[in-house]
């Protein structure tokens, strides 16, 4: 194991030597984890045992506590395989640090399906990259909620994994839906593993990305609050609201038009709290239409631009327009249509019946 | 090069800009605006520069009319690695009143004492030796090339350079601030100025806010001038994305991105609308009436397509938010007072654009 320029780290009782480069992954590791949730995730680790947790002293610098984590991995024999777990953990806690994309796998029509087996899967698709692949380390980590979170760090045929740009999937196994984030390349290679292993036909790229990831299983999995995406003028129903206590002199000028903006929204929006993403793209080609006295361009080439919403909380902040003032009641479609068709980037174009945009796919 | 028409109060469009500070802005003599960022204070009375600026508009709003000049290339005289210097960078911008005894002739002599004050400021609490200058060296320079007219005053550049700490012969001094003063066809605005006052009414500063603060300040004690950082209301974002859109572009044509800033939200949202230059382009010139003359109506006519174009596909009044950012490929500006030049061929008819700007908001 003495391989050129490598220092390694011994433990003079065990003679086990932990390889130089896990002991400083798991050091980096430990050292992204804040403070207050260290011990929690050592705990869920379940890598080092009660008493040697106990040694841990949290309230010392980060430094220091990442070293003695690292000295107590040396006494357990800690591999890689340990330190990738570990990072697992991380990410399963911390999944907003990273952009998700979704993917969605088809089937051919009429196609017998059995239900996955997921030894099965997991076989399969590590077969299938390590056929391909050499160097490649790949972990799995079940999770209650039915998702199968994958670790991927890729090597080349010379160079051994780069453990710190893995790559990371969650798939649901009984959905056709996958989560994949900081995939820098490889993507057919990993494409051709999820179908194979899944006994899918196909898989391709949603246009849809967030880096809230409950969010995007919310849109693709239909849990949000869901609403007719047509606009019924219905008499306003009873609610409970408290009376608010407001001076009888004061009389609000557009009381009617601002219940049907609140009713309008409500009936587009739904209820319930809209999932959370941060961006949404429309690539537009239609014609320019101004109003009917600037009827400037006779162009017969569409206008071409690209527009761009971002916010902390799109959806949320696009339901506020309205209230505020900013947009008619009800907003447009092509953003209101945003989890029910699973997308945020969008190309439209312009329908050659209609001359209003539609939601057209790309 | 003419007279830009003299303001009538026509009927307007209500402006977006209402509120912000230079639209409000009759600033009475001797009490200063609240400025964003640094705000400089004289130490000596109230620059005397003020009283011969020209109201040319009412209340600080834009003008009805302006002129984009067919000759706007730079002078023969312009060296054009220090033009190239220019370009492509980001630069804050402040208006300055006119300096008292500036001398084109004591360039040297400023450098020096300039020199010195930076060292003296950035050793202000630091033990430090007596006579170590921490290399840094202070530069005047003459920059030619950047007038509109003859009767503007030649711009001038200051660099903050470090010295190199490599004991190689004829190392490299790194800069690490530079900004310049200039006026570009500022004579349309200025009149009767008399003799001792040097009207350099545009500042761009790139690097540390700190060295900002401390030339600014030794100027202003200097030449009796006052520094403030020169905001850009949306109105005049709007003027600058349709004259810039109508600029002919030789090589690589960018996109016109208008960023909008939605304001009253329980979050924060950000519209970026960018439309293909080819696009933009024709757009504004079926908007445009008379070549190089650019009008509101025209503006506002070209901004209101655009918004109502937005409204066809999404139902949200763009007129409502508040645009913050226009990016050309002439160059890009930012509400908050900063731009950035990406052609030399344009460079004059955006700097004069600002020096109007500058000049407007000293008053």
């Amino acid at each position: 194991m003495a391989a050129s320029g490598r220092r390694l780290r011994g433990d003079p009782e065990s003679g086990f030597t932990m390889d130089e480069t896990v002991a400083e992954y798991i050091r980096r590791t430990v050292l992204k984890i804040p403070r207050r949730e260290i011990m929690e995730m050592l705990t869920i680790w379940d890598f080092l045992s009660k008493t040697q947790l106990q040694t841990i002293n949290v309230h010392h610098t980060k430094e220091r506590i990442s070293q003695e984590v690292v000295t107590l991995c040396e006494e357990n024999c800690a591999g890689i395989k340990q330190a990738a777990i570990l990072d697992m953990i991380y990410n399963h806690t911390y999944p907003n640090k990273k952009v998700w994309t979704v993917y969605q796998m088809t089937r051919v029509a009429g196609e017998e399906t059995d239900s996955l087996n997921l030894a099965d899967f997991k076989y399969k698709f590590k077969r299938s990259l390590q056929t391909a692949l050499k160097n490649v380390t790949i972990n799995f980590r079940e999770y209650e909620d039915n998702a199968l979170w994958i670790r991927i760090a890729w090597g080349t045929q010379y160079t051994k994994p780069n453990q710190y740009k893995a790559t990371y999937i969650v798939y649901h196994l009984q959905t056709p839906y996958v989560f994949i984030s900081s995939l820098r390349s490889n993507l057919p290679l990993l494409c051709q593993a999820l179908v194979h292993a899944s006994n899918y036909h196909d898989i391709h790229e949603m246009e849809l990305r967030s880096r809230c990831l409950d969010s995007l299983k919310d849109i693709v999995f239909k849990r949000y609050s869901q609403t007719f995406q047509t606009y019924h003028p219905r008499p306003l129903q009873e609610r409970n609201v408290a009376p608010e206590k407001v001076d009888p002199r004061i009389i609000q000028e557009n009381k009617r038009e601002k219940e049907r903006i609140q009713r309008v929204n409500q009936e587009v929006f739904g209820n319930g709290l809209q999932p959370k993403i941060e961006f949404a793209q429309y690539k537009l080609e239609t014609m320019f239409k101004g109003e009917p006295e600037m009827d400037i361009l006779t162009e017969k080439e569409p206008f071409r631009c690209v527009v761009k919403f971002s916010s902390p909380h799109l959806l949320e902040a696009l339901k506020s327009l309205a209230p505020a003032g900013m947009a008619d009641a009800p907003l447009s479609p092509l953003l209101t249509c945003i989890p029910q068709k699973a997308r945020n980037y969008f190309k439209i174009k312009e329908r050659k019946d209609i001359l209003s945009a539609s939601c057209l796919g790309s | 090069m003419r007279r830009s028409g003299r303001p009538s109060p026509r009927g307007r469009r209500p402006q977006q800009d209402m509120g912000t500070p230079d639209s409000l802005g009759m600033t009475p003599l001797g009490r200063k605006t609240a400025e964003t960022g640094i705000n400089f204070t004289s130490t000596t009375r109230f620059s005397r520069g003020l009283t011969f600026i020209r109201t040319h508009t009412l209340f600080g709003q834009s003008p009805a009319r302006r002129i984009i000049p067919q000759t706007s290339l730079l002078q023969e005289n312009a060296d054009p690695q220090k033009i190239a210097f220019l370009l492509r960078k980001q630069w804050t911008l402040y208006s300055v009143t006119p300096m008292y005894k500036f001398s084109y002739g004591n360039l040297k002599e400023y450098s020096r004492l300039l020199s010195a004050f930076v060292a003296a400021e950035k050793q202000k609490g630091l033990a430090v030796e007596v006579g170590n200058d921490l290399g840094i060296k202070v530069t005047l320079s003459a920059l030619l090339g950047l007038k509109g007219t003859d009767q503007d005053q030649a711009a001038i550049l200051v660099q903050i350079a470090s010295r190199s700490q490599l004991p190689v012969e004829n190392a490299e001094d790194r800069v690490v601030w530079s900004g310049w003063f200039c006026c570009v066809s500022g004579d349309d605005f200025l009149e009767n100025v008399p003799e001792d006052f040097t009207c350099l009414s545009l500042f761009l500063a790139n690097g540390a806010e700190s060295y900002t603060t401390i030339v600014g300040t030794w100027f202003q004690k200097t030449f009796d001038c006052c520094f403030s950082r020169l905001t850009i209301s949306p109105l005049n974002l709007a003027w600058m994305a349709a004259m810039w859109t109508g600029c002919e572009v030789d090589s690589h044509m960018a996109a016109t991105e208008l960023v909008f800033s939605v304001p009253c939200l329980p979050q924060t949202l950000d519209i970026s609308y960018a439309i293909h230059p080819e696009d933009a382009k024709a757009l504004w010139d079926t908007v445009q009436k008379t070549p190089g003359e650019v009008t509101q109506e025209e503006v506002n006519l070209f901004m209101d397509c655009l918004y109502s174009h937005f409204h066809r596909h999404f139902k949200i009044h763009l007129s409502a938010t508040r645009l913050v950012k226009v990016s050309t490929s002439i160059a890009s500006a930012h509400c908050d007072g900063t731009i950035k030049i990406l052609h030399s061929k344009h460079l004059i008819g955006v700097l004069m654009l600002l020096t109007e700007l500058a000049i407007s908001q000293i008053q």
